[in-house]
């Protein structure tokens, strides 16, 4: 308990401590795989509930800075007239940028991506309106310029697709919130295997901590090794937890990156790792601390 | 070094296991405490290592308030007190050697200490030889030694002994008290809790016997009962 005792590492005490954990840990091997495999399930479930919600994030929020607003302009309005719209638009600090696509363009672009697929030679005269294109430097501006811009005399008619995305992201927040009661609830149970399994220790060790609360060990020192159990069982958890999403992110990424093409998906594997990890330690600290503590209050 | 006024104990059950009691043990001193089971003598001891709190009363260990101690003062009483039991309290999975570095490691000393002194405790109980045996390959009295270098390895001001030698042959319990008189010999405080008649008489030293939780009598050089000890050493 010396602060010397502190700075100089001490091979022998360290020895003796990691013989005490490994002694623990290796008693109730099967109890110990049951803690480890609540832990992984859990984390497992938290690490893809993480990956959807990040993506489903990055994908609207990618969309949502990508929203043009098609100003469809009235048909008696010829280039020339409305080329004027478009230092209307540039007076506007709302107002990104503005690109005008004649009827002719149209139906090019049109064209083009519907693939030979779409006839035209059907078409008699060209149905397209002339077009802006309009983006607003904040999405959530969308609405109000929109409402602007169809004042004016010579737009017909204003379109977005801001609700659609709104709503989106809005169902994105609850079914966040949702799976994240569900991961609470998972990590209390993990916590109450792991409680239980030391329990078990607790047990089976109770002439042993007999003997170190005789011979004076603090509450703290007899608390160590069997904090370090739950501890080593909650990152074993987790990391075969990440093992998992490891390799399910190898299996299933690609095949969903290539069918879903317009989604970016995008995994920061360490730090998630990481993140991970310590949720598994924590879960084992917090556990083996109350499980150990009842114990001792003599 | 041991102080009780006025104490009292009564267990949550109801059961009185200390009645009023007063005593004073000097440093150094060599004390049986003696009397029929279930009259309060481990109720005592409990109280000096803080195992038991008094109902009643004050109890005072080397200066310390024992009786109103925080329980995170605890550790560092019991590092001033060597215990020993009648069932010898020893880990089985652990050499005689381990079993004494125990008392040390998990109260944090340094390996290099350790290793200084364990040998020196094995020496003094006479086991150096076997200390690379497990508890189940020596015998009662072996244990009781291991016990107790286990008890003193620490370098303790007192001993206290609950019935150390009830599981012991008449031999073996003649070795440990010679042993016990030795470390008494180098300034330790010594408390032996027991019924044995034989060994008491033999011994004379002070004497305090219980009865009902209360203290019967306290004789300088006594006998295991008053005035009846040459009757008592009698053979047959």
């Amino acid at each position: 308990m010396t602060n010397e005792a502190i700075t100089s590492v001490d091979l022998g005490r360290l020895r003796f401590f990691l013989g005490e954990v490994l002694t623990n840990f290796t008693r109730n091997a099967g109890m110990q795989f049951t803690a480890i495999g609540t832990v992984a399930v859990t984390i497992v479930l938290l690490g893809a509930f993480l990956f959807v919600r990040d993506t489903i994030q990055t994908f609207g929020a990618g969309v949502l800075s990508q929203i043009e607003i098609a100003v469809y302009l009235k048909d008696d309005v010829d280039d020339a007239k409305a080329k004027d719209l478009a230092s209307k638009f540039a007076g506007d600090p709302r107002i990104a940028s503005a690109s005008y696509v004649p009827k002719k363009d149209g139906l090019k672009r049109m064209k083009a991506v519907l693939g030979p697929d779409f006839d035209t030679s059907l078409l008699t005269t060209n149905p397209l309106p002339n077009t802006y294109k309009v983006r607003v430097k904040d999405p959530d501006s969308v609405p109000a310029v929109a409402r602007w811009i169809a004042k004016d005399p010579r737009v017909a008619k204003t379109d977005y697709a801001a609700d659609t995305v709104q709503k989106l992201l809005k169902a994105a927040t609850v079914l966040g919130r949702v799976g994240l009661a569900l991961i609470i609830l998972l990590s209390i149970s993990a916590a109450i295997v792991i409680a239980n399994t030391i329990r078990l220790t607790v047990f089976a060790r109770r002439r042993e901590i007999a003997i170190m609360q005789l011979v004076g060990a603090t509450n703290m020192y007899i608390r160590m090794p069997f904090i370090a159990e739950g501890m080593l069982a909650g990152v074993l958890g987790a990391g075969l937890a990440i093992g998992v999403l490891a390799l399910a992110e190898h299996q299933v990424v690609p095949k969903l990156a290539s069918t879903l093409a317009f989604v970016t998906f995008r995994v920061n594997e360490l730090t998630l790792s990481l993140e991970l990890l310590a949720v598994g330690a924590a879960v084992g600290l917090i556990a083996s601390w109350f499980s150990v503590g009842r114990h001792l209050r003599t | 070094m041991i102080r009780l006024r006025g104490v009292s104990l009564t267990y949550p059950n109801g059961t009185r296991a200390l009645d009023d009691v007063d005593l004073e043990i000097e440093k150094g001193t060599f004390v049986f405490l003696v009397g029929h089971s279930g009259t309060g003598k481990s109720s005592l001891l409990k109280l000096l290592y803080r195992e038991e709190v008094p109902t009643r009363g004050e109890v005072v260990v080397d200066g310390i308030r024992v009786d109103t101690l925080r329980r995170g003062r605890v550790p560092k009483l019991r590092r001033n007190i060597g215990v020993v039991f009648q069932d010898f309290k020893l880990l089985s999975h652990k050499t005689v050697w381990e079993n004494v570095a125990f008392a040390l490691q998990v109260t944090g000393t340094r390996t290099r200490d350790v290793m200084r002194m364990v040998p020196r405790a094995l020496d003094l109980v006479g086991l150096s030889h076997k200390s690379r045996m497990f508890p189940s390959e020596l015998s009662g009295g072996e244990q009781q030694r291991t016990a107790i270098a286990r008890a003193l390895v620490g370098n303790p001001k007192i001993l206290l002994c609950d019935e150390p030698t009830g599981n012991l042959d008449p031999s073996n319990t003649t070795e440990i008290m010679e042993l016990l008189q030795r470390i008494n010999l180098k300034g330790t405080t010594v408390v032996v809790a027991t019924h044995n008649q034989s060994t008491v008489d033999r011994m004379r030293r002070r004497v305090v016997r219980l009865e009902h939780g209360r203290i019967l009598h306290d004789d300088e050089r006594g006998y295991y009962f008053r005035g009846l000890g040459q009757t008592a050493v009698l053979p047959g």
